[in-house]
């Protein structure tokens, strides 16, 4: 942090202060509060926290942090918190701007998801209502006189929940016969379209592109396969790409980090640091006073840089001497693996359990095994910290097996290399994790949305109920967070942790309950497990004097209520750097 | 030349694919070097290309013009955007060359191949000759090499003067594909036999076994080759659907000859002087 932006972030503080209650002006403002989790074992719960120049002046009873008022001092009470709880402000250490930049378009997912503004968008169930949805999206675009041919481009479409048929132009076509649409699913490997669109970007039963399905009519039935089939409706991938990129997305990412309880957001290689333009465009948003939350930007080896290697490790140093008050940096983002749900996901022998006709048998690497060494000591010997990619458990062998060669050639104390998603890590790599100083980032939404498939198609019982092993991670001492990869996921610590806690499934099975953790372990991980592996736990994770004022602010209190409503909680918003955010601003 | 049903207007696309360090970026540079129509490029990543310095005429950030006024550059935006740059460039390429990751399926890149003016003109899988069969035996990437031999229309078996035995290595390539194999050294392959392949990878992203549709085989030799023993090579089984070759006859040693067939056509045309290297012949025939 910079004396400069210390600064800003006080006079921010006192004019919010002024406009409050008591309206004295002082720089300093105590928050009483129904209850104070701080996360510091040494002083884990109080009664209200004082706040000045962005920063935790003390926190405890109230006369207590009241003491701390001098003569001529005159100290602010807002009490807009008495009637709820304070934690550390969440720290989502793995998601992707997309997050924010997907809410340039209408959403017809399945489950219900909160958008930046707050408003929840009820999930679509069956097709009538995505239907519906469009029929609305298309009657606003011409309401607002947009040309009758400009594409009408909408996300999240989840059919496997829906009864019947496949999705196919024809239904699309209901909703317009005229304005090409092009829906673009959850799973992120389909696009279906209108015949309008089909006939805008000439797709024809002669297209020799795999993944142009065609109906029992021999034409193609608007359902777009992977990434080539979709790049023929160019115009509509193209603007869809570049919507994800809008100058709204940092800032719609920020808003609901925030008004999930977030106070700090990672995007983990998603943007290319290394182009002028992708940072400046950060560090302009970033500098704004209405950006509701810190950013940590990862360095990505994988979207682009400098052809040589240690250029690009290099270029990762010097970006902590950028590092502003909300913008931060400090990791790299590596990728191994795929996905597990796209069985891409290295796993080891006896690999996939009920895979569909014609797998390969084992996942994609993205790296080659015996090339990753070499590449994570490039960063490794700049100083970063390595967050790799690895779904499967070969992917974390590689990774495991990268720190131990890397770091006896090449000591480093303290490297908290992370293990990022960590879903079918062993009981054996953990302790070799918790050996070499590691940590682990496990995708535990992955139980809800995607464990009903793993037990029964992905990886079978036995694994499914050990992956996502918080539990494990915590007996076998590795440091460890939990993440939503949003907008895979939806960004919100809460419903993370509720995963974690109770690993339910969506039909509300439980998957392993021997790796359920505590509520208490859970919200250790959502603030400084996460802080640890981002190397920030000195200033922020905790509620303690002399850290960063930056809060979650709920209306319950998640140590109180049965833990299965962890995920229901509303909350109100957050205090970043002392200054009150409330949720839906 | 343009593969028979092709358009002029086309831009024929090679997918190169092959496991790390297994000669990929030197056939790249081979193409480049010994082809005289304009080539772009496009790699998977830009850290692993390393065009030889006098094949460059700019290098601008993360784009490079080559000296034939093409240009190469990498698909990190997506196959759109980095054909979008080929196109800008001052030179409209005859042909594209996209050099898929070490650990990618070049059946992967090759649906890109069909996108509106574009042809796919063959997936070419380099593999190494002295590593192969371990490769092909590991517990971690046995099954990612695999995948770019089964996706090949065109094999060549790179770092042959290294390996002691090349039987086994044909054998376990031939086991897993019908491809034609062609030995090289430092990827020395005339661009003739690389271009405008007729299919026989397999395309769908599955595991399932290479077609059966097809056999073929091929034939090297360093001494020049006697050209009518050569003809009657070319015409004697009805079952080739595709034949081509560069080779030096033993009446004209220093001519390069390249011959084809297809169905039953067989032509021959004199290409020039020697490059050196051997004469090599590429056959394909179904099965039936």
């Amino acid at each position: 942090m910079t004396d400069k932006t210390m600064t800003e972030d006080a006079v921010t503080d006192i004019r919010e202060s002024a406009d409050g209650e008591s309206g004295s002006g002082a720089a300093t403002v105590v928050y009483p509060a129904k209850r104070v989790i701080t996360m510091n074992p040494a002083n884990p719960f109080a009664e209200a926290v004082a706040v000045r120049d962005g920063r935790v002046l003390a926190v405890g009873t109230v006369s207590e942090v009241r003491s701390w008022e001098r003569p001529g001092e005159k100290f602010t009470i807002d009490t807009r918190f008495e009637n709820k709880v304070l934690l550390p402000g969440f720290i989502e250490a793995h998601s992707h701007v997309m997050a924010g930049g997907m809410w340039e378009m209408p959403y017809v997912g399945f489950f219900d998801r909160r958008d930046p503004n707050g408003q929840v968008w009820t999930g679509c169930g069956k097709f009538e209502d995505v239907e519906q949805r469009l029929i609305e999206a298309d009657r606003e675009m011409t309401d607002r006189g947009d040309d009758p041919g400009e594409i009408l481009l909408a996300w999240g479409l989840d059919p496997i929940y829906f009864e019947g048929d496949r999705v196919t132009r024809h239904h699309l076509d209901r909703v317009s016969d005229t304005r090409p649409i092009f829906v673009y699913h959850a799973s992120g490997h389909l696009a279906t379209v209108n015949t309008p669109m089909l006939e805008r970007a000439q797709i024809t039963a002669e297209a020799t592109t795999p993944g142009v399905s065609l109906g029992p009519d021999g034409q193609p039935d608007g359902e777009l396969q992977e990434p080539p089939a979709m790049n023929l409706a160019r115009e509509a991938f193209g603007k869809f790409r570049s919507n994800l990129a809008a100058p709204g997305a940092m800032q719609n990412y920020a808003r609901e980090a925030r008004n999930a309880g977030h106070t700090l957001v990672v995007d983990l290689g998603t943007s290319q640091l290394i182009v002028p333009e992708q940072m400046e465009r950060w560090q302009a948003s970033t500098a704004r006073d209405d950006f509701p939350c810190r950013a940590m930007v990862a360095l990505s080896s994988m979207m682009g840089g400098p052809s040589n290697l240690e250029d690009l490790a290099a270029f990762g140093e010097t970006l902590k001497d950028q590092e502003t008050d909300k913008l931060r940096f400090g990791v790299v983002k590596l990728l191994l693996d795929g996905s597990i749900q796209g069985f891409t996901a290295r796993i080891s022998w006896p690999y996939y359990y009920d895979a569909p006709e014609g797998h390969p048998g084992n996942g994609q690497w993205l790296i080659p095994p015996d090339q990753f060494a070499d590449i994570f000591g490039a960063f490794h010997r700049a100083g970063l910290t390595v967050h790799t990619h690895c779904n499967g458990d070969q992917a974390t062998e590689v990774f495991v097996r990268a720190v131990e060669k890397v770091l006896a050639e090449s000591p480093r104390p303290d490297h908290r290399h992370t293990v990022q998603h960590c879903q079918l890590t062993t009981k054996a790599q953990y302790k070799r994790m918790a050996a070499l100083g590691m940590c682990a980032n496990i995708f535990s939404n992955h139980i809800f949305y995607w464990g009903d498939q793993h037990r029964d198609i992905t990886v079978g019982p036995e694994r499914a109920r050990g992956m996502d092993a918080c539990a494990t991670a915590l007996r076998e001492g590795v440091s460890f967070s939990i993440h939503s990869d949003a907008p895979i996921t939806p960004l919100g610590h809460l419903h993370t942790a509720w995963c974690a806690v109770n690993r339910l499934t969506a039909s509300g099975k439980v998957l392993g309950e021997e790796e359920c953790i505590s509520v208490k372990d859970a919200l250790h991980a959502i603030t400084l497990g996460a802080a640890w592996q981002l190397k920030l736990d000195h200033d922020m994770g905790s509620i303690e004097s002399g850290k960063l004022a930056d809060f979650a602010v709920l209306e319950e209190d998640p140590l109180e209520i049965d833990p299965v409503r962890l995920k229901d909680i509303a909350v109100w918003g957050t205090v970043l750097g002392g200054v009150p955010q409330p949720a839906g601003t | 030349m343009n593969p028979p049903g092709s358009s002029p207007t086309e831009i024929l696309v090679t997918v190169l694919g092959g496991y790390l360090g297994a000669g990929k970026t030197t056939l790249v540079n081979h193409l480049l070097r010994r082809s005289d129509q304009p080539i772009a490029v496009i790699v998977n990543d830009f850290g692993s290309i390393a065009i030889d310095a006098d094949l460059i005429d700019a290098h601008d950030g993360e784009t490079i013009t080559l000296e034939n006024g093409c240009i190469c550059c990498s698909m990190v935006d997506g196959f759109a955007a980095a054909l979008d740059q080929v196109l800008a460039a001052p030179v409209r390429p005859a042909r594209l060359v996209v050099e898929a990751s070490g650990v990618g399926d070049p059946a992967e890149i090759a649906a890109y191949g069909h996108g509106p003016g574009l042809r796919l003109a063959g997936v070419v899988t380099v593999v190494d000759g002295v590593r192969v069969r371990k490769q092909l035996r590991d517990e971690y990437i046995g099954d990612t090499v695999a995948a770019q031999v089964v996706a090949a229309d065109l094999i060549v078996a790179n770092k042959a003067d290294l390996v002691v035995d090349p039987g086994l290595v044909l054998d376990a390539l031939a086991a897993r594909s019908s491809a034609p194999i062609l030995a090289a050294t430092h990827a020395g392959v005339d661009p003739e036999l690389v271009w405008d392949l007729p299919r026989v990878g397999k395309r769908t992203l599955t595991a399932a076994p290479a077609s059966s549709r097809f056999r073929s085989w091929s034939i090297t030799s360093d001494e020049p080759m006697d050209r009518a023993k050569t003809m009657e090579l070319l015409a004697a089984d009805a079952a080739v659907v595709r034949a081509k070759g560069v080779v030096r006859f033993v009446d004209a040693p220093e001519v390069r000859v390249i011959v084809h067939r297809v169905e039953d056509d067989v032509t021959v045309t004199e290409a020039g002087q020697w490059r050196g290297g051997a004469s090599q012949l590429v056959f394909i025939a179904t099965n039936s």
